[in-house]
């Protein structure tokens, strides 16, 4: 039982560090009070759409800052869903890039709107590896027979 | 209730044993021969009696349920029926208002014609007059007659409906066209000029030289021949030889007398030529502007048209009604009985009571009685049943209020016309389900008004002449100066007319559904100068508009005031819709030029706005609305009734209040109403400022109010003055706040900080906070006794805060008691709008002065507030936490509230506390309180259920469409309203969001219900921006097919966007409300609430 207490002490550590150094905020917790024994997958299967949205988001975006006339319209568009979805899922890192980008797209800035995509690209990498991270420790707790702290 | 039904177990058996008793001797003689079985019968009586018992109590239990039944019937019976007299009432009270105000407004419009017709014919006269000013032999003079005569004529000819019109000079000359309307013939009248000054100088412009000069010249020289030629009524030519008439056939001429001092003036006046009394105007011409008057110019219109209106309303309708002066003398009647008496001087107006017309003499004795020498107040009268002869009649009078002419239209409906079928279904039927025979009734209702239009349109309703007077409407006023319509000057407090205005509509909307706002900003002057009549006149007017076309959601009054001296745009208006209007303040600095130094008055523009959530007004059509006879759309009539006249009134008084009116465009549903009026204010009565006057006070308010526009706009207002607000809209939500506000928690924080500072500068804690709680009495459930339980709750916070109740209309006395008897002594009535709640704040600051004089707060308070300081240093760091653990303190506390319930309310407190502490000590030592899944399911389990009961299902059975491309929010804001009890569809873009609301998804079949069909969602959040037609469009082609139906599904627009202009485009589009994402669970649900309580349940 000791490992199992390691490993919730270690959960709690990395949760609440995810959340002081803002990779999360207080939607999450929403999202994780959301499940229950009726829907006892719901976090990791939000996350999951989520990453399956932010790949085809940021794709779509790469796609259209590369054409020739840049279609901003479009653009905006892709980063309004992106804020749209990071935000519900509390990913607030991701959400305060995509603020900025879209700033750089009323401009119709290329270079801030590339520099946006970039940053974009990196805070979303980070999160879904910490994400990753976390529902490891999750299943490694889960597996030793223990369950998740409840973050309160 | 048991002791009742113990009581009449005792008599039921009571009556059965008599029974038995009266029954047995026939059995006893039958067993009477058999001596020797007079054991064995004793054995069957004791048989016999346990049989009897039995039945008995089988009797009982019988006759109990069939009481039930009976009073269960009766009271549907009973309050169905006071239901459906409510709503007939109304039906009956708008029909019997409409009845009798179109004779009334046919009166006023006639009144405003002959005016200005005879300023019309002032004006020529005094043009013609001054061309020929200096008229140097008699060829000139008879020139300018002749002028004269030609411009008189073409006036005359063109307004068909005149009597006559007649010019008398300063000489004593007269010149005069007349119609007899007995046999349509119109005459030239004049009179001998050799006999007046035709021999003198001619100059009609001097003014000493005539004693002739008044009214006597006519009635004394006899000398004067007066001459009458007939003509062709179409063409004014001559088509017969003059005669010489007798005075006694002359016709009215109106003389110098009728302008006493200059000034015009009107009568009503009667003649031989006619059986309907006449109006008279007379007007002076004056030969420069202020200069001496050379002619009088009287202009008389017969009043005939009234009583045909009269006749033709009655026609359809039974009743009668009639038009009288204050004094009583009849003016017009829908009788066919004579209105004038022969006297030996000719004929003579009828006093109401004396006419022949068996029912108006009745009543107008009956009238007479009832109020004698002391009308009411306007003249108002609504009597629902007043006994003429031996039958019923409901009299109503309504008043018209002209300055020179009061009048007074009196209606009387025999009530068995209206409420017959009433009377006699009420007291018929008990068993039959009162509902469907309502609708029949109203049914009835609505057809006899439809009975009327129809014959409205097709009689001559719209005949010649009133095309003309409608035309008379039409035309702006500017050119009329004076006579028509004398606005009052005088001092009044508009917000207070305003508000009682609002009160006054405030049942009518509660019955319709639709929340009555009003909104007046801070600067709108107190005291404004003007005729209050009259603007409550354009409020009502436009209100009652408002209320007959909106079926659902709100009414909003706004006023606010523009300095035109300043030149800063007020905040409530944007710049597109003022450059709409003509910029009054030009118009007001023209109009304070010439007297600027009288600087006593200041003159303010007062805008408003009548703002309503109804079926809007297509914008071709925003214009002609304000005509007479006009309503936005033909087909309306039939569904929401009225002439449409109402608005043309309002136009024409606003404008004659130096304003305008219009319809401006809107975001979202209704309509719009903005206008300004130009009123006198005062110059030295200061703005109260509420900022300054409530800071010292600490107020802090809580508003638990149903109305969500209302409490909107209150907090809003609260916010301003820097008065912190917490807002609900239900229940939970206020319980939620009391117990986040007065138990220890996130509030104590910032309660702490004061009370520290309290107590360090003395131990009278003069600075305490004083709370407010506003609650609507319709927040408590009292469909049940539970509102009790809701009071108990109450009662714990009586000693913390000042409680205020908004009381409905048909609030209980029982429950007004109960409040009282609990101390809550601060009520109003619906609706809550700034100057009550400005109210409820000063009593409770009042209140807070005195008890912390009396020290009276002393101990309690002070418990209470270390309490408070003690969980502070134990409050945790982490927000999110902190949330946590209220939300359990809550849960928590709770069940230790049911439980102590009945014992003291100190000691709850007490409890409470302990309570509290204990949770922080647990949260202070274990940072993670763990929940095992394996050993503690069953803890968890209950940690659900609880919420489940803490209210947190409130949108049980409310049927939602979520129409949301991305599947991160399809399945978030699924779970989230799925939690709630919500029953949720989701689509993928705007197409399937419209299809859906067509055909049902749940439906395997996909069936053809049209929209006209109860829609199968209570509401739709809609994704702003959705491939293929996104939120925008889908909400457009939603609210395009709800057209001419009176459905409007309520559509909630979600968007990352967090720009007011992305609310003012969602709005636009005709979405009714907004939320951002990430979804705020808390918002979605109350946004939800609010929107889906409005709505009837299907």
């Amino acid at each position: 039982m000791a490992a199992v207490s390691q490993l919730q002490r270690q959960f709690i550590e990395y949760t609440t560090s995810l959340y002081n150094e803002g990779y999360l905020d207080d939607q999450f917790t929403q999202l994780q009070k959301l499940q229950d024994e009726s829907n006892p997958d719901f976090v990791v299967e939000v996350v999951s759409l989520f990453f399956e949205d932010s790949e085809k988001l940021l794709n779509n975006l790469a796609t259209a800052l590369q054409q020739k006339i840049v279609d901003y319209k479009q653009v905006d568009s892709h980063v309004h869903q992106f804020k749209g979805s990071s935000s519900s899922i509390g990913a607030q890192r991701v959400t305060t890039v995509c603020v900025h980008f879209r700033n750089y797209c009323d401009e119709q800035n290329l270079d801030g709107c590339l520099r946006c995509l970039q940053q974009l690209n990196h805070e979303y990498i980070l999160v879904r590896n910490k994400l990753e991270a976390l529902f490891r420790l999750e299943q490694q707790i889960l597996q030793a027979g223990g369950s998740i702290p409840m973050m309160e | 209730m048991a002791t009742f039904i113990k009581h009449v177990f005792v008599r039921i058996h009571s009556a059965v044993n008599s029974w038995e008793k009266s029954h047995s001797p026939c059995r006893r003689r039958g067993l009477h021969r058999d001596v020797e079985q007079d054991e064995l019968q004793h054995t069957n009586t004791n048989c016999l009696s346990s049989y009897y018992s039995v039945f008995v109590a089988r009797l009982a239990i019988m006759v109990m349920l069939a009481i039930l039944i009976g009073l269960l019937t009766l009271l549907t019976w009973h309050f169905t029926k006071v239901y459906t007299r409510t709503s007939l009432n109304a039906l009956a009270y708008g029909l019997r208002y409409e009845l009798l105000q179109r004779p009334v407004l046919r009166m006023w419009s006639i009144l405003n014609s002959t005016v200005e017709i005879t300023t019309a014919q002032v004006k020529l006269s005094e043009y013609v007059v001054r061309k020929y000013s200096k008229p140097e032999n008699q060829a000139q003079q008879v020139e300018l007659y002749e002028v004269m005569k030609d411009v008189t004529w073409a006036l005359f000819a063109s307004h068909k409906a005149l009597n006559s019109i007649t010019i008398k000079y300063k000489n004593g000359f007269v010149q005069a066209f007349h119609r007899d309307p007995r046999d349509n013939s119109t005459y030239y009248i004049y009179n001998d000029l050799t006999n007046y000054t035709m021999a003198g100088p001619y100059d009609v412009n001097a003014s000493s030289s005539h004693q002739g000069w008044n009214d006597q010249t006519i009635h004394s020289n006899i000398s004067a021949i007066w001459y009458r030629e007939p003509l062709d009524p179409d063409t004014g030519e001559k088509i017969g030889k003059q005669n010489a008439i007798p005075p006694d056939d002359l016709i009215n001429i109106a003389g110098i007398s009728q302008v006493p001092y200059g000034a015009p003036s009107w009568h009503v006046a009667v003649s031989k030529f006619t059986n309907s009394p006449l109006l008279s105007a007379a007007m002076p011409v004056r030969d420069a502007p202020e200069g001496s008057i050379v002619a009088v110019v009287g202009v008389t219109t017969s009043l005939y048209s009234v009583g045909q209106l009269m006749k033709e309303l009655v026609e359809f309708h039974s009743g009668h009604i009639y038009l009288t002066s204050q004094e009583g003398w009849l003016l017009a009647t829908s009788s066919t009985t004579p209105l004038l008496r022969n006297s030996s001087d000719g004929p003579k107006l009828m006093m109401a009571v004396d006419s022949q017309d068996p029912v108006i003499e009745t009543g107008a004795k009956w009238l007479l009685k009832a109020y004698g020498g002391k009308p009411p107040p306007n003249h108002e009268v609504h009597i629902e049943k007043a006994k003429l002869g031996n039958q019923l009649y409901y009299i109503d009078s309504f008043f018209l209020n002209l300055k020179r002419l009061p009048m007074v239209g009196v209606l009387i409906i025999p009530r068995k016309y209206i409420m017959g079928k009433v009377d006699e279904r009420a007291f018929k039927t008990l068993m039959i389900l009162i509902s469907a025979s309502e609708m029949k009734l109203r049914a009835i209702l609505i057809s006899h008004l439809d009975a009327r239009r129809k014959a409205e349109a097709s009689s001559n309703y719209k005949s010649q002449f009133l095309a003309n007077m409608s035309h008379e409407l039409r035309t702006p006023m500017a050119a009329v100066e004076s006579g028509k319509l004398v606005l009052e000057e005088a001092e009044f407090d508009m917000g207070r007319e305003l508000e009682g205005l609002v009160d006054m509509f405030s049942v009518q909307c509660k019955n319709h559904n639709v929340e009555i706002v009003i909104d007046l900003s801070d600067d709108m002057p107190k005291v404004v100068q003007g005729d209050s009549a009259r603007v409550v006149q354009i409020f009502a007017n436009l209100i009652s508009n408002s209320i007959k076309f909106t079926s659902s959601g709100y009414i909003i009054l706004r006023g606010w005031c523009e300095d035109p001296h300043s030149c800063n745009e007020n905040g409530n208006f944007s710049l597109d819709q003022k450059a709409l209007w003509p910029a009054p303040k030009n118009k007001l600095i023209q109009q304070e030029s010439p007297e600027k130094n009288s600087c006593k008055d200041k003159k303010v523009i007062l805008w408003f706005e009548v703002d309503d959530t109804g079926c809007g007004i297509d914008p071709s059509k925003w214009e002609s609305v304000f005509e007479s006879f006009e309503q936005a759309d033909p087909s309306t009539t039939r569904l929401h009734g009225g002439t449409g006249l109402g608005l043309c009134i309002v136009r024409t008084l606003v404008n004659k209040m130096g304003g305008e009116i219009r319809v401006v465009k809107k975001n979202g549903p209704g309509t719009l109403m903005q206008l300004y009026l130009l009123l006198g204010t005062p110059v030295d009565i200061p703005q109260e400022n509420y900022k300054l006057k409530y800071a010292d006070h600490n107020l802090k308010v809580v508003l638990a109010l149903n109305g969500s526009m209302g409490r909107m706009i209150l907090s809003k207002w609260l916010f301003k003055i820097g008065v912190p607000t917490w807002d609900a809209c239900e229940w939970n939500e206020l319980t939620h706040i009391l117990q986040e506000l007065f138990i220890p928690s996130r509030y104590a924080q910032s309660l702490t900080y004061e009370c520290s500072k309290v107590e360090s500068i003395s131990k009278q804690e003069m600075e305490v906070s004083v709370f407010i709680i506003v609650v609507d009495i319709g927040l408590l459930n009292l469909s049940t006794d539970i509102w009790k339980e809701q009071l108990n709750f109450l009662d714990l916070f009586n000693k913390r805060a000042k409680f205020a109740w908004v009381l409905n209309h048909d609030t209980s006395n029982a429950i007004k008691m109960a409040l009282h008897n609990r101390g809550h002594l601060m009520m109003v009535n619906e609706p809550l709008y700034k100057s009550k709640l400005i109210q409820i704040m000063e009593a409770a600051i009042k209140e807070k002065m005195i008890s912390l004089r009396h020290g009276m707060l002393g101990g309690d308070t002070h418990e209470f507030l270390e309490i408070d300081n003690v969980h502070s240093d134990q409050e945790s760091s982490n927000d999110s936490e902190k949330s946590e653990i209220n939300t359990i303190q809550v849960e928590e506390t709770r069940r230790t509230l049911s439980c102590s319930r009945y014992g003291a309310i100190n000691n709850c407190f007490l409890e409470l506390t302990e309570v509290c502490s204990e949770r922080n000590k647990l949260g202070a030592n274990e940072t993670f309180p763990v929940v095992n899944y394996g050993d503690n399911s069953q803890e968890r389990r209950i940690q659900y259920v609880e919420k489940a009961i803490n209210g947190k299902k409130s949108l049980e059975g409310v049927r939602i469409l979520l129409a949301e491309d991305t599947p991160i929010l399809q399945r978030v804001a699924t779970i989230m309203l799925e939690k709630m009890g919500a029953i949720v569809s989701v689509v993928g873009d705007g197409v399937q969001a419209v299809e859906a609301l067509q055909n049902p998804l749940e439906d395997g079949m996909p069936t053809q219900t049209k929209m006209r069909d109860p829609p199968p969602y209570d509401l739709i959040l809609m994704d702003c921006q959705m491939p293929k037609m996104d939120g925008y469009e889908a909400t457009k082609t939603i609210r395009r097919a709800e057209m001419g139906t009176d459905l409007h599904i309520p559509i909630v627009a979600l968007t990352a966007h967090a720009m007011s202009s992305d609310e003012a485009k969602c709005l636009e589009v005709g979405m009714d409300a907004y939320l951002t994402k990430p979804i705020d669970c808390k918002l979605m649900v109350s946004t939800i609430l609010s929107l889906t309580k409005l709505q009837p349940k299907s």
